[in-house]
């Protein structure tokens, strides 16, 4: 029974299946709200699905002076890592699949993952639209990283847990967002530096270096970096859900809650005019990690006291 | 044609970043090619003509009028400029002059296709910068100026408006009503761009300080147009040189001092409200009277001059020689762009990768105006040649298919 | 005569061997192929001006003379300097050294015409494809238009 249960949270539910279909109905209602806000028609609900099946199906070149080896494997293990991390998660509100002590900080690893294969991806070329990506990408991940784990971490705290589970029953009683308002917002604009949504589209601005990192992929590994992107959208808005807006719920609460945030990103990315890569760095450094750590300050005092 | 270069991070190696021929940062194709070192610019070159047609040579095997509707195709977003400069350029070597009131449209044409120019530009430029909403929103309102092109010309672009001696169409009270309506909405969304570019913070982080050309390096380098005047050098033609056209009417210089890409797009904005002035006024003054000279010669008397246009991104240069004959026996095309070439190359230097494309951008290069003299066609394989109908009938039947859509 | 002619007459005229003004707000220079450089850093060294255009002119197989044309420009006024370049001896000094942002006009000139650009920093080719065969001039009178 047990091992029924396993492979069903592997490939159907929380895993598998369910996030990949959730990741691109995700990615094609973003790229509706940014089309209708930017007075565009966007595209039609199963375009992503269109996507990645064409994708799937074509031919997949294999540029010369690649490390063969890497270049198939690295997409995999990026999918693979954003789907640990659903285990872990608990997705539409329920409680996760997997659990014990100590999981956030496996899962916020496991959402790294992506980001670092995009860039060894990048590097793994001799293209130099993707070296330049590729440095990109790894520098803005050193940039958002921290924040965006002090911002997770901060209800981690409060609660007194690093289990995301107990995390979340702790935050059904506690709307974070309200008493760290510094923490969610970070959150936020850390997932869309992950995601590399605008403003933080510079790795793969495609005015200045076409796809970046990806710029040599086709086929079937690009379908895999991106379905694994949908799963991260998905995860990574779940977590801030779960952590900030009221944990574990019914799970169409919860569901309205992580369209809310949806929509806030779309606006963001509408308002916002792309970073330069230095600026990115500046702006977390400067403001997002400071201010995270301020916040922390007061955290800890609260708690001593 | 791409130099090689090993994609190394030592230190005596240079890294180059190749942007072209074909670019998604290039709306044409051009060839640059940019060293670096990290995100920083060391050296860039350029390489130009994918799109070389051959048209200054083909002038000189077509009589004077198949010439102003072959030089109006050097550039499909500033083509009434160059049939402007060619028809003032043959007129001064026949000597006739145009009646005021083709004179009076020629302008009208001349500054609508300036602000479609213009924001054409904008939205580019945003798009550059990666805010694509200023992109689409300024690229929609285009189209109120490209209907008013349309409803005047019946063309979108290419608008075949000189005719030597005189224009091919008049301005009615229906199509004045229309231009001003069309100009009143305009000048609305110009208020709301001006405020975009000039307030949103991190719009301003991308554009203010970058690219800094200064009025000495603008006087050094020859630049022209808007990017002249962002610089703080009053440079436009339309005031230094006014000719018979624009004497009737006055035009009031648009400057701006700061010399970074913040201030080459408030200086295209603002010459927006100038040119929207201009039409009113000249809308309002149109002088009566014949569209097209009595007798225009079809020979033109030997001998050469020199016609100069402001195009919406500087002075286009025409040098015409006539030996008397139905053809001409020399056309000398300058357009602006490569008088701005080389203000990119010089001040990329130091840049970010990344503000490259805008500073590129910034000077609203046109690789179509630049490329023109010479090619030869090639032969094209297994091509099937439809005629001009059998082309429209496909299109009309394709978008039938399509739901009428 | 517009004062701006006048000070470009009294600025070229130390090497001018004919001055003519063909239409109003227009001189021309016509010069030895030797002097273009020092009248050329006169007009830079007075500001007048800025180099507008090089036009390069076939005047036939029978004449076997290219001539060049530099346009300065300086509000309506417009100054030619015309130089005379025999096909035998097909070179002329790069103005580069003064006017830096005249490589793409002499760049052009050297392959639509033929004229070898002595001290010009870059001669590769600007606007013709990489295939055009060697020694052919597009813009020469003898060149005739295929296709």
């Amino acid at each position: 029974m047990e091992a029924v249960k396993d492979i069903l949270a592997l490939l159907v539910f929380p895993g598998g299946l369910f996030v990949v279909f959730a990741g691109m109905m995700y990615e094609w209602l973003d790229r509706k709200l940014v089309a209708r806000l930017q007075n565009r028609i966007g595209p039609r609900w199963f375009q992503p699905i269109a996507d990645t099946v064409k994708l799937l199906a074509k031919e997949e070149v294999l540029p010369e002076s690649v490390t063969p080896f890497f270049f198939v494997v690295l997409p995999l293990i990026a999918l693979a890592g954003a789907l640990t991390a659903v285990l872990y998660t608990p997705m539409v509100g329920l409680e996760p699949a997997y659990s014990f002590p100590g999981d956030l900080i496996v899962t916020v690893y496991m959402l790294s993952l992506l980001t670092l294969c995009i860039g060894l991806a990048g590097a793994n070329t001799r293209n130099r639209f993707s070296l330049v990506g590729a440095t990109r990408a790894l520098t803005q991940l050193f940039a958002y990283e921290a924040p965006f784990l002090l911002a997770l971490f901060g209800p981690a705290i409060a609660a007194g847990s690093w289990q995301i589970g107990e995390i979340a029953h702790y935050a059904e009683s506690h709307w974070f967002i309200f008493t760290q308002p510094i923490g969610f917002l970070v959150a936020l604009i850390g997932l869309m530096g992950k995601l590399e949504l605008p403003p933080f589209d510079s790795p793969e601005a495609e005015t200045e270096i076409v796809a970046g990192a990806l710029t040599e992929y086709s086929g079937r590994g690009l379908a895999i970096f991106r379905i694994g992107k949908g799963v991260e959208l998905v995860v990574g808005l779940t977590l801030i859900v779960t952590f900030y807006l009221g944990g574990v719920a019914n799970p169409i609460v919860f569901f309205v809650k992580t369209i809310g945030m949806l929509v806030v990103m779309a606006a963001l990315q509408t308002l916002l005019t792309r970073l330069r890569i230095d600026q990115t760095v500046g702006l977390w450094w400067r403001y997002g990690a400071l201010l995270v750590l301020l916040q922390w300050a007061v955290l800890i005092v609260v708690q001593i006291a | 044609m791409m130099t090689v270069a090993a994609p190394t991070t030592q230190k005596s190696e240079k890294f180059i970043v190749p942007i072209g021929p074909q670019h998604p940062a290039l709306k044409e194709p051009g060839h640059f090619e940019f060293a670096v070192d990290g995100e920083i610019v060391t050296d860039a070159t350029v390489r130009l003509g994918y799109v070389h047609r051959g048209i200054e040579k083909g002038t000189e095997s077509r009589n004077w009028a198949q010439n102003l509707y072959l030089l109006e195709r050097i550039c499909g977003i500033c083509s009434h400029t160059h049939a402007f400069a060619y028809v003032l350029g043959v007129e001064q070597l026949a000597e006739v002059e145009a009646p005021p009131r083709a004179r009076a449209i020629r302008m009208v044409v001349a500054e609508l296709e300036r602000v479609h120019s213009h924001f054409l530009w904008l939205g580019v430029g945003a798009h550059e910068a990666g805010f694509d909403t200023l992109f689409m929103y300024s690229w929609r309102d285009r189209e109120t100026v490209m209907d008013l092109l349309e409803s005047l010309t019946g063309n979108r672009v290419n608008y075949s408006a000189c005719v030597l001696g005189g224009v091919k169409f008049d301005i009615n009270g229906e199509q004045t009503k229309g231009i001003l309506e069309g100009l009143d909405f305009l000048e609305k969304r110009t208020h709301h761009y001006l405020n975009v570019i000039q307030q949103d913070a991190l719009f301003l982080q991308r554009t203010r300080g970058v690219g800094v050309m200064t009025q000495q390096q603008a006087r050094q380098l020859g630049v022209v147009g808007p990017t002249a005047r962002a610089s703080g050098v009053a440079r436009d033609l339309r005031i230094d040189a006014p000719g018979q056209h624009y004497n009737d009417f006055n035009v009031n210089m648009i400057l701006e001092t700061d010399g970074d890409l913040a201030a080459r797009f408030v200086v295209r904005i603002r010459d927006l409200f100038e040119s929207y002035r201009i039409i009113r006024e000249i809308l309002s003054n149109m002088p009566e009277g014949d569209l097209v000279v009595k007798r225009m010669p079809r020979k033109i008397k030997a001998g050469e001059t020199i016609s100069r246009v402001e195009a919406p991104r500087g002075e286009a240069f025409y040098y015409i020689k006539s030996n008397g004959s139905e053809m001409p026996e020399r056309i000398k095309v300058r357009t602006p762009t490569l008088c701005n070439m080389a203000s990119v190359l010089t001040l990329t230097v130091g840049q970010h990768l990344a503000d490259v494309p805008m500073i590129l951008v910034g000077i609203d290069p046109c690789f179509s105006c630049n490329d023109r003299s010479v090619t030869v066609t090639q032969p094209s394989g297994q091509r099937e040649h439809w005629t001009w109908e059998q082309v429209r009938r496909f299109g009309i039947e394709y978008y039938q298919r399509q739901g009428g859509q | 005569m517009d004062v701006r002619l006048e000070t470009a007459v009294s600025l070229t005229k130390p090497w001018a061997t004919e001055t003519a003004e063909p239409a109003p707000y227009r001189l021309d220079v016509s010069l030895e192929r030797e002097n273009l450089l020092p009248v050329i850093s006169a007009l830079f060294a007075a500001e007048w001006g800025y180099l507008s255009a090089i036009t390069g002119v076939d005047l036939g197989t029978a004449v076997g003379v290219v001539e060049v044309l530099y346009h300065f420009c300086e509000g309506p006024c417009i100054v030619t300097l015309r130089l005379r370049v025999p096909y035998d001896d097909a070179q002329i000094d790069s103005v580069c050294s003064i006017i830096p942002s005249a490589s793409f006009f002499e760049r052009e000139l050297s392959e639509m015409l033929g004229i070898t650009i002595v001290g010009t920093p870059n001669a590769d080719r600007l606007f013709l494809p990489d295939d055009w065969p060697l020694g052919v001039y597009p813009l020469r009178k003898e060149y005739v238009m295929q296709g």
